[in-house]
């Protein structure tokens, strides 16, 4: 008799039903193994809203996401997660179950069938079946509408190997919206995209808000998250620190909520005094390796001095990591044109003619082509450099160990120990792992294709703080970024590319956002 | 060097420590417990007589051809790659030998035995290597996919012993070839040679301490390491013991121990090693680190090419014969031993000292139930769910750890 009415008095407090609220945690905790990724988090997020959630790596943002998405069922975490007014029981294996109540989730790494339709794509695991048999122009109907409604330009029927990123996400965003979505999770949606890109995906949120859809939208670039969202929940290490509009935040406030501290500057300052030149590229052309009949360079010619930061910007599809993959010799077969290190041509074949010659190269994908994710970190560091440590019958285990130590201690990669597996660090700690890698076969020209891409604020600053130190100690650097700010903020020079050549060479002072959109897009400036 | 220097063990009880070494490394431990398993209840189902020396003896020699196949093979799927072809490599390698032995050297140099064995030596691995170079080139240069490339093999090889025999059997039982496999270690070398390896154990064990002391890394309790290496050492001597008190330790197990110790060093120690592993982890990252994917995939098939060879003098040799079926279905029996020793098909992962126990437990399994007079139907029955079961318990254990 007393509990239950107990039972009926808590009910009716804690479970007024809110129509406003379609989404709140309360008192959500969720410990790993000696981690609690998440401690204590409570927030609402209103219906019909664009609501951000901002945080470094490791904040709690994804564990955050994996409970919405069923990843973790509810008897994993404490706390109670209430979703469309009532209290979310996603059991185990609940991924399609939480589909099922209206949460849509669009990964950071995009999960299409390359070799599969727009629409089967869209429906895949849910085609309309007759008889067993997929009704076919149901499918491409269904998904016509879908794409017609949220204004997504993309054709139903093309092949998704044939896109461009862009538009991959676009499919994602339709495939998410295909389940009678009320709330549409995006978890870093604009890593890979371009400036026009993101211009379209932000009208995509607009579009989708005028059809009363709510959003997270978890990102790093604080930009975005001024340019769309209504209200942003600042994380950090599992807490939720604030949860507040966005016209009453400025970008300085949340970056010192993220850190936990002010950080007034992104870019560290630096003086520096260029030196001689020792790399250049003179007019140089080259062909894509699949596709013999088609340029992929045509025309790039730039110069990198002793001791300078270079930038290299460029709309996705201009041909920048194509440029820097073909330097290293891995890429476009050269037609014409020259390469020139300290006024010598070189011709390099292969990545190791090219780290032999004095290049080094850290790789736009950190995960897929930088790192052995399984291996420790010494066996990273040392792979490209084993030819300083190894005979023909051995591999001085002792060298490799000192030289390796020596190195992931100067740029402090936080780890127990150089024999953990590289998958257990985070992505900031990864990225210095690559670097590590680089740095120890002593380039003379280190290139950086897109260095900060996916990780956190505060690693960003050490990354921008070591490519300071290194330009001082005089290695040439090439930084390829699609943060513009970052390419203004950290380059001597900046060279820009457009379809494949080089438009311009600009030094930082007389480059702005403008006038490198303006060169980028190939308009004459 | 002492940032790293997280040294203070934090007073761990050893119980705790052995707890956790036993969890970090559940695979080689479930598969040394399954082969441990299968020899206690062929134990009591035989009443004791298979682990008699003489059955022991009979058990490590059935696993030596297999063992040389599945130490290649290691490296071949740790870069992602697969050989159909070893089996019939091999069996068209001892062809190939008891040919030269009984039909070649018999006419062209009679009564010299000494000398016929070793050209047949020599000539067998070079036709193993040759024919492992050829599938490597056209795999590694040529890009077409070494599935398809060994099977072709498989049938090649197939067709090769079919034409050479002509259906026949020939015989390759002269005296001096048939030593390579039939023949015993005496007695005291075997001690010496046992004694040899637990003195190597040991000092690689205290050196192995000594460097990670010296670099500040991590040292698991002392008494653990000691627990493990005495172990090994134990059963060797336990081995040696009971292949003594029959003949001996036979001569092509010595050998396939001192190949697979030259495979792990290799595959542990050189940039070879490195760089195969590497391929397997992450293809794109191994090219832009400067290694040369087809160079290694091509040298990786001759290695491969190479040890079929061996196993193929080996072949000829313990058999006597070169047969229309020799080698049939080693490659797959290989290709199970490194699975069940831990070899991931996915590639980056495997170990020589893992394929190895694999080749020992289905050579225990298949002399076992051949023991108890099972029905061949049944021995592949059983064959089956010990590897299905074997990978599952793997897959089990690594998802709750």
């Amino acid at each position: 008799m007393d509990v239950v009415l107990r039972k009926q008095v808590f009910e009716s407090q804690e479970f007024k039903v809110d129509n406003d609220i379609i989404l709140e945690f309360k008192n959500v905790t969720k410990k790993f193994p000696g981690v609690v990724a998440l401690n204590d988090v409570s927030f609402k997020i209103r219906r019909g809203e664009i609501h951000g959630i901002c945080g470094e790596n490791g904040a709690g943002k994804s564990t955050l996401m994996k409970i919405l998405s069923g990843v973790y069922p509810h008897d994993t975490y404490d706390g109670t997660v209430i979703f469309n007014g009532e209290e979310l029981h996603l059991g185990d294996g609940a991924i399609k179950e939480a589909g099922n109540k209206g949460i849509a989730i669009v990964y950071q790494e995009l999960t299409l069938v390359p070799t599969m339709s727009v629409g089967e794509n869209v429906f895949l695991g849910r085609e309309p079946l007759e008889r067993g048999a997929i009704k076919w122009n149901k499918l491409y109907a269904d998904t016509r509408e879908i794409l017609e409604k949220y204004r997504l330009d993309v054709s139903p029927q093309v092949m998704i190997k044939n896109l461009g990123v862009g538009k991959m996400q676009m499919v994602e965003i339709a495939k998410a919206l295909s389940e009678k979505a009320l709330i549409l999770i995006l978890d870093e949606p604009t890593s890979a995209l371009s400036e026009t890109e993101i211009d379209k995906l932000m009208d995509i949120l607009g579009i989708l808000k005028s059809n009363g859809i709510t959003c997270i939208y978890i990102t790093h670039k604080l930009e975005e998250l001024f340019r769309v969202t209504d209200k942003v929940t600042v994380m950090r290490d599992g807490k939720e620190i604030i949860t507040e509009e966005t016209k009453k935040l400025s970008q300085e406030k949340l970056v010192s909520y993220m850190v936990g501290r002010e950080m007034k500057e992104r870019f560290p300052k630096a003086t520096r005094s260029p030196g001689e030149v020792i790399f250049r590229v003179e007019n140089l052309q080259a062909l894509d390796p699949n596709e013999a009949t088609r340029k992929v360079l045509n025309g790039v010619t730039f110069d990198v001095r002793k001791g300078e930061i270079l930038g290299i910007a460029g709309l996705m599809g201009a041909g920048r990591t194509e440029l820097v993959m073909t330097l290293f010799g891995e890429y476009g077969k050269i037609i014409d044109g020259k390469i020139l290190l300290k006024d010598k041509e070189i011709k390099p074949a292969n990545a190791r003619q090219a780290i032999n010659a004095g290049l080094s190269l850290v790789p736009e994908d950190r995960k897929g082509m930088g790192l052995i994710l399984i291996q420790s970190i010494l066996k990273n560091i040392s792979l490209p450099n084993l030819d300083q440590f190894a005979s023909f019958f051995r591999i001085d285990a002792d060298a490799e160990l000192k030289a390796s130590l020596l190195q992931s201690k100067s740029l402090t990669i936080k780890t127990p120990s150089l024999e953990a597996a590289v998958e257990t660090l985070s992505g900031g700690n990864q990225q210095k792992v690559v670097i590590s890698k680089w740095l120890l076969s002593k380039p003379i020209v280190l290139i950086m294709d897109d260095p900060t891409r996916g990780i956190d604020v505060g690693a960003k600053y050490e990354i921008y703080k070591l490519m300071n130190e290194l330009a001082e100690q005089g290695v040439a650097i090439i930084m390829i970024s699609s943060d513009l700010e970052e390419v203004l903020g950290m380059s001597d020079r900046i060279m820009v590319m457009c379809r494949g050549h080089s438009t311009a060479t600009l030094p930082v002072n007389e480059a702005t956002v403008e006038r490198v959109m303006a060169l980028a897009t190939g308009m004459s400036s | 060097m002492d940032s790293f220097n997280q040294n203070t063990q934090n007073k761990t009880s050893l119980k705790s420590e052995l707890f956790q070494v036993l969890r970090l490394n559940v695979q080689t431990y479930t598969i040394l417990l399954a082969l441990i398993g299968i020899w206690g209840i062929f134990f009591f189902t035989t009443g004791g007589t298979y682990l008699a020396p003489q059955n022991i003896s009979n058990l490590f020699r059935q696993m030596s051809v297999t063992g040389f196949l599945a130490a290649g093979m290691v490296l071949v799927i740790v870069t992602g790659n697969i050989d159909l072809s070893v089996g019939k490599l091999a069996g068209y390698v001892s062809v190939v030998a008891a040919y030269l032995q009984a039909n070649i050297w018999f006419k062209y140099l009679p009564d010299q035995p000494v000398l016929s064995m070793v050209l047949t030596v020599i000539i067998s691995l070079l036709v193993g290597s040759a024919f492992g170079a050829l599938q490597g080139y056209i795999i590694a240069y040529q890009r077409v996919p070494s599935f398809i490339v060994t099977l072709g093999g498989l049938w090649l090889f197939n067709g090769l012993i079919l034409l050479r025999t002509g259906g026949k059997t020939i015989p390759a039982n002269q005296p001096w070839f048939s030593d390579i496999a039939q023949g015993y270690v005496p007695v005291t070398w075997g001690w010496i040679f046992g004694l040899v390896a637990i003195g190597f154990l040991f000092w690689n064990m205290f050196r192995n301490r000594q460097n990670k002391l010296k670099h500040g890394f991590e040292l698991r309790s002392i008494y653990i390491d000691l627990l493990a290496t005495g172990f090994s050492a134990l059963m060797l001597l336990v081995y040696i013991y009971n292949v003594n008190s029959y003949k001996g330790i036979q001569n092509p197990v010595l050998l396939l121990a001192i190949t697979a110790m030259i495979m792990i060093y290799l595959s542990n120690n050189t940039r070879f090693g490195r760089y195969s592993y590497a391929i397997g982890g992450n293809r794109e990252a191994a090219r832009l680190s400067g290694v040369s994917i087809p160079s290694m995939v091509f040298k990786i098939f001759t290695l491969m090419g190479f040890l079929a060879g061996v196993g193929g003098v080996v072949l000829a040799s313990y058999v006597g014969y070169g047969t229309t079926a020799a080698g049939q279905g080693y490659e797959l029996d290989a290709i199970a031993s490194c699975i069940l020793g831990g070899t991931s098909t996915l590639g980056g992962v495997g170990t020589i000292q893992g394929a190895m126990i694999g080749a020992l437990i289905i050579a225990s399994l298949s002399t076992g139930l051949q023991m108890m007079n099972v029905a061949p139907a049944w021995q592949y029955v059983l064959k089956a769910i010990v590897l299905v079961l074997a990978v599952l318990a793997d897959v089990y254990f690594k998802k709750n750890r």
